[in-house]
């Protein structure tokens, strides 16, 4: 007896008052969005023997900053990147967003770094330092940049980041 | 008046071609593959199926307004009003998301929201409305306020492994400006209004795409982790967008790169 007055009731109750909230597909994405988070603006000390004029170095530096990662990149990958079976390596995909000497579809969402050297660095304007918190973590100078984030995000290392500013100061 | 919002939007890309130039990453083959199309959507055929899904999963037309309790009349100008709150979902809901909801209750399973079944029929639902101006009501209620902020606080989170957020690539600052050959699109209501004109045929995947699905499709190619369709972001971020389209008039398929 209770049972069919409850059963009725839930009946009825689903009647008068549809609930579709468990049916449709609403998943969850708070937690992957909170793991994805970048974290706070970040200082970085310049490492010691970071900048160089190293070949194969600026080689390095220049493949970073013009391809985005090694699944679309060529095939000659220059001395000492290494690209472990079945991973694909991101790059920095700087040229996206920077015009430089050879780019090739350079965009314009960021400055020219063509002759970079003869006109920031000769001229005093910037400093190795600079550059390279530049490219590891834009924010420092300017909180609400729409630049990359490079080291603080992991997606370098310290002596990549070298690499790069290296080949961004580097007479081309 | 499908036309007219044709020629609009090939209008808009005409400017960007001529903005750009030599990096503008479409060529000549490409821009008359664009007008062809122009001519004859290739997802035409696709939101017809839907149509045909629509009737048989919902009911169609009269099943659609009957779930809302509006008279089909009303139905275009109720579609037009999505992402909205709805008493019976007990949240901010996508079209795709209540026509899950209906066809629950005519006794069959619904389709999942990533499949290319359920972009058919959403598309076709959303083409009802093709003329109608998008009327978003963020202001409707405190579940509506709510899905906007989250929208809103989706699309200017930075993260991923560049750090970057939607906001870095589509603020007013950088409309116009070239990424990687791209010219940066103004999804508001001066530009693509991108709520207005997706679900599209995507050129560049050959298939039919909902705006959720291309928001993946940006999250996917600037390393942020992609969310899943459906999910309060998704649908908040969708509620942003609708909001800032808000006003142009639907024009449903689209046709984008
Ligand atoms: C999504 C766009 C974007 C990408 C990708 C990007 N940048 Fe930038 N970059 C900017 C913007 C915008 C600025 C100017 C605003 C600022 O200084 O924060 C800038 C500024 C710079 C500057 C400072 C120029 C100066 O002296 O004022 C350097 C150097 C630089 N970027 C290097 C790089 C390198 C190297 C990479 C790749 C690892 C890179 N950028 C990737 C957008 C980008
Ligand atoms: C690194 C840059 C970048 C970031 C970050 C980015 N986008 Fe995009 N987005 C683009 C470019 C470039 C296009 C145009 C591409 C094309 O024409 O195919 C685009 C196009 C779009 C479109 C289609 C516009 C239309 O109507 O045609 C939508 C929608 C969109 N983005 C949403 C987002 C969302 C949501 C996010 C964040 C989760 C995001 N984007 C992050 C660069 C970006």
């Amino acid at each position: 007896m209770k049972k069919t007055v409850m059963i009725s009731l839930l009946v009825s109750a689903s009647l008068f008052a549809a609930d579709y909230s468990s049916v449709i597909e609403k998943p969850n994405a708070s937690k992957i969005i909170k793991e994805d988070l970048l974290g706070k603006a970040t200082v970085y000390t310049m490492p010691k023997d970071c900048i160089t004029t190293d070949k194969d170095a600026i080689a390095r530096g220049a493949y970073i900053f013009h391809n985005l990662n090694s699944a679309q990149a060529g095939s000659t990958t220059p001395k000492g990147i290494v690209i472990k079976k079945g991973e694909t390596k991101q790059y920095g995909n700087c040229v996206a967003c920077h015009n430089i000497e050879k780019a090739q579809g350079g965009g314009n969402v960021g400055p020219d770094l063509t002759g970079y050297k003869a006109m920031f660095m000769d001229s005093g304007v910037r400093d190795n330092q600079f550059v390279f918190q530049k490219i590891a973590d834009p924010r420092i100078d300017n909180e609400n940049t729409n630049m990359t984030v490079n080291l603080t995000t992991k997606l370098f290392t310290p002596k990549e980041i070298c690499e790069i500013t290296s080949y961004v100061i580097s007479t081309k | 008046m499908k036309n007219t919002i044709k020629i609009a939007l090939s209008l808009a890309l005409v400017c960007s071609l001529s903005y750009a130039s030599e990096q503008f990453a479409m060529s000549d083959a490409d821009r008359e593959m664009y007008a062809e199309m122009l001519e004859d959507n290739p997802a035409d055929i696709m939101v017809a199926n839907g149509g045909e899904l629509l009737e048989e999963f919902c009911g169609g037309e009269a099943g659609l307004a009957a779930f809302f309790k509006i008279s089909e009349d009303e139905l275009p100008a109720y579609i037009a009003g999505f992402p909205r709150y709805l008493e019976e979902f007990k949240q901010v809901v996508g079209l795709d998301q209540a026509l899950q909801g209906l066809m629950h209750k005519n006794g069959h399973k619904p389709f999942a929201l990533k499949s290319s079944d359920m972009f058919d029929m959403g598309s076709y639902a959303k083409s009802l409305a093709n003329g109608v101006k998008l009327q978003i009501d963020i202001d409707a209620n405190k579940h509506m306020k709510e899905a906007y902020a989250l929208g809103k606080l989706t699309f200017e989170q930075k993260r991923g492994s560049r750090g970057l957020s939607c906001l870095s690539c589509h603020s007013p600052q950088v409309i116009g400006g070239i990424l990687r050959t791209q010219p940066l699109p103004d999804i508001g209501s001066n530009g693509n209004a991108s709520a207005a004109t997706w679900p599209a045929y995507r050129m560049t995947k050959s298939s039919l795409r909902t705006l959720q699905r291309r928001f993946q499709g940006c999250m996917n190619n600037a390393l942020l982790a992609v969310i899943p369709l459906g999910s309060p972001e998704m649908v908040g971020l969708e509620v942003y967008f609708t909001q800032e389209a808000k006003g142009s008039e639907i024009a449903i398929p689209g046709l984008k790169r």
